[in-house]
């Protein structure tokens, strides 16, 4: 076989291994090591790779951002934070029909601005708003779709760590990607609002009643939300403001919100310890899966499969415009199935040089962003997407009295949002490049 | 006998983790401390010599700290959908094939690492800023890729009693 076609068998076989429920990380690891030992015709360079590739790719000064913003989200999950995004949010809109499950998406939006992980995200949120709307007599439905729906905001809006590695893939700036994923971001928050408020007047037994808080209350819960404030200016704009990298922002956060957690008295030491753990078990999952893709990506550069396919797609002659839905509907019937990250790492060094090849009127880097927002936001659809959407799974075990039957149904017009909000951006690419452009 | 060693192994697996979170910890603090050194050059601060190498030589410490944890607690990211129908027994001699790869891959990463660590001793090669030797570093990550090969090789022997015991409960997968 030449070293094409060894790298054009690697995908079904990956496929059938990660199928067969083997950790995906450890998928792609073997079949690197071996594809590379195949291609080149001996294990020499694969084995000799090996000495300093593991250490080199867990020492990535870009990388580490990813453990700090994770344990970040740990801090900020122990800092009472979500509680008080939540209780200011719901004094400002709780009123209105729907107000409640409004307020828990406004304030998973909130979350997300400290919070890199959809799941940690789902997960704050829910421990907090979930018993509050069906309190307020919510259906079961509305109130876990709505939060695993509002879950996603957490990688959406900025900081993000899928972000972080599509930018480390495609070599693109970490500050400038956060930037564009900020309008998208709120374009979602605003969506889902948007969804809940069709939602309940469509189904008007969904939603219970709350008395309008006072405005004294209104600002009590206000100034509780300081801290996340702060935190969130902080980090976002020291990146932006290019005073810091975005490693050292991680870092800054993380320590933002550690201090808050300690002020808090959630940082006793079983705190600490429980927040090292979680931050160590996700940490470990990531980089095992970055470690993977590593080798495997290093074997299909050898076998020249991206640069081959990127050619053969430019020489069909395929509307740019084609080749990018298909490429999305890809994603979206992929994401039923398997998780964000590992799709990212496994698709991208294959699909980025085949659409970077093609023309959409745009500069490279601005092309590089804008398909990075997207492919972003399809990949995040795979999160409540039955039948494996884990945000569903994350909301829906907080809830034993409702039926995962009703939460699937209940996410379905949030998906439909979702897929309207990615349609809006791939028409109308100035809406994620125009904060970009207007700041550098 | 076999109790005894899952529990010897998450305790000290869950130390190495605290140990990794401690350095993430003593991370965050010394960049804060550099960032605020570097801002406020004009009062005479500087920042941290090297904190750049400080925090790759951290990290890797750190994330080779958790893998043994993230093993242990069964944390890796399976596509579940096409086998959950076969059955608890099924997929724990899936688990058994899946974790002898794993101890295959964890012992080949700390047998490499370990004669990267002898390379980078024998040409005495040095961080660029502070000139600490970079065979110190792998040293360190070495621990935890030991410890997380020792982890994989246990799996095993837990995935396959778990294979032969039907009555009981498939394990939930722990997701993080």
């Amino acid at each position: 076989m030449t070293s094409l076609e060894y790298g054009l068998w690697s995908i079904p076989v990956l496929l059938l291994l990660i199928f067969l429920r083997m950790p995906i990380g450890l998928a792609m690891f073997v079949i690197g090591v071996a594809g590379t030992s195949l291609v080149t015709g001996s294990t020499v360079p694969a084995l000799a790779q090996l000495k300093s590739l593991v250490y080199s790719t867990f020492s990535n000064y870009s990388l580490s951002i990813v453990p700090l913003f994770l344990l970040m989200g740990q801090f900020a999950t122990r800092g009472g934070m979500s509680r008080a995004l939540f209780r200011a949010a719901e004094t400002f809109v709780g009123h209105r029909r729907g107000g409640v499950a409004m307020a828990a998406v406004a304030a998973c939006g909130g979350f997300g601005a400290i919070c890199g992980s959809s799941l940690a995200t789902a997960a704050t949120m829910g421990q907090v708003a979930l018993p509050e709307m069906r309190r307020a007599g919510y259906s079961g439905a509305l109130s876990t779709a709505c939060l695993a729906a509002g879950g996603t905001l957490g990688i959406l809006i900025p900081p993000s760590v899928v972000l972080v590695i599509y930018a480390i893939l495609t070599e693109q700036n970490i500050a400038k990607l956060f930037m564009a994923a900020f309008v998208p971001g709120i374009l979602a928050a605003a969506g889902y609002m948007l969804t809940v408020s069709l939602y309940v007047r469509f189904r008007p037994d969904s939603a219970g009643h709350r008395e309008r808080a006072p405005w004294s209350e209104r600002i009590a819960a206000l100034v509780g939300v300081w801290p996340v404030l702060l935190i969130f200016i902080a980090v976002i704009g020291g990146i932006y403001s290019g005073v810091f990298t975005p490693t050292e922002g991680a870092a800054v956060g993380a320590a933002g919100t550690g201090l808050v957690a300690l002020w808090k008295g959630g940082l006793d030491r079983k705190g600490l310890v429980d927040s090292f753990l979680s931050t160590a078990a996700s940490t470990g999952m990531i980089f095992f899966i970055v470690l993977g893709a590593t080798v495997y990506n290093g074997f299909l550069a050898f076998s020249q499969l991206p640069q081959q396919s990127a050619a053969y797609v430019a020489g069909l002659g395929l509307s740019p415009w084609l080749v990018l839905i298909l490429i999305l509907v890809c994603y979206l019937i992929f994401g039923c199935i398997m998780d964000s990250l590992s799709m990212i790492l496994l698709t991208i060094p294959i699909f980025f040089p085949i659409v970077s090849a093609l023309d959409f009127g745009l500069p490279p880097e601005e092309f590089a962003l804008w398909f990075g927002i997207i492919v972003l936001i399809v990949v995040e659809v795979g999160l409540i997407t039955p039948p494996v959407g884990m945000n569903l799974f994350v909301i829906n075990s907080m809830a034993p009295d409702i039926p995962l039957s009703q939460t699937f149904r209940g996410v379905m017009p949030f998906i439909a949002s979702d897929i309207l909000r990615v349609a809006i951006l791939v028409l109308f690419p100035s809406l994620t490049l125009f904060l970009v452009r207007w700041l550098y | 006998m076999r109790q005894t060693v899952e529990k010897a192994l998450t305790t000290v697996s869950g130390w190495f983790a605290i140990a990794g979170g401690a350095v993430l910890v003593a991370i965050t603090a010394m960049t804060v401390v550099s960032i605020t050194g570097r801002e406020l050059n004009w009062l005479g601060l500087a920042p941290v010599p090297g904190d750049y190498e400080l925090v790759e030589a951290g990290t890797a410490f750190a994330i080779f700290a958790f893998l043994p944890w993230c093993q242990m607690k069964r944390g890796h990211v399976t596509v579940d959908l096409f086998l959950a129908r076969f059955g608890p027994r099924v997929n724990a001699a899936v688990d058994v094939v899946s974790n002898i790869l794993m101890t295959a891959v964890a012992a080949l990463i700390a047998w490499r690492l370990w004669l990267g660590m002898l390379d980078k001793k024998a040409y005495h090669e040095t961080t660029f800023i502070l000139q600490f030797p970079l065979w110190w570093a792998y040293a360190a990550a070495m621990t935890g890729a030991v410890l997380f090969a020792v982890v994989c090789l246990y799996t095993i022997w837990r995935s396959l009693a778990e294979a032969m015991q039907p009555t009981r409960q498939s394990p939930q997968h722990q997701e993080s």
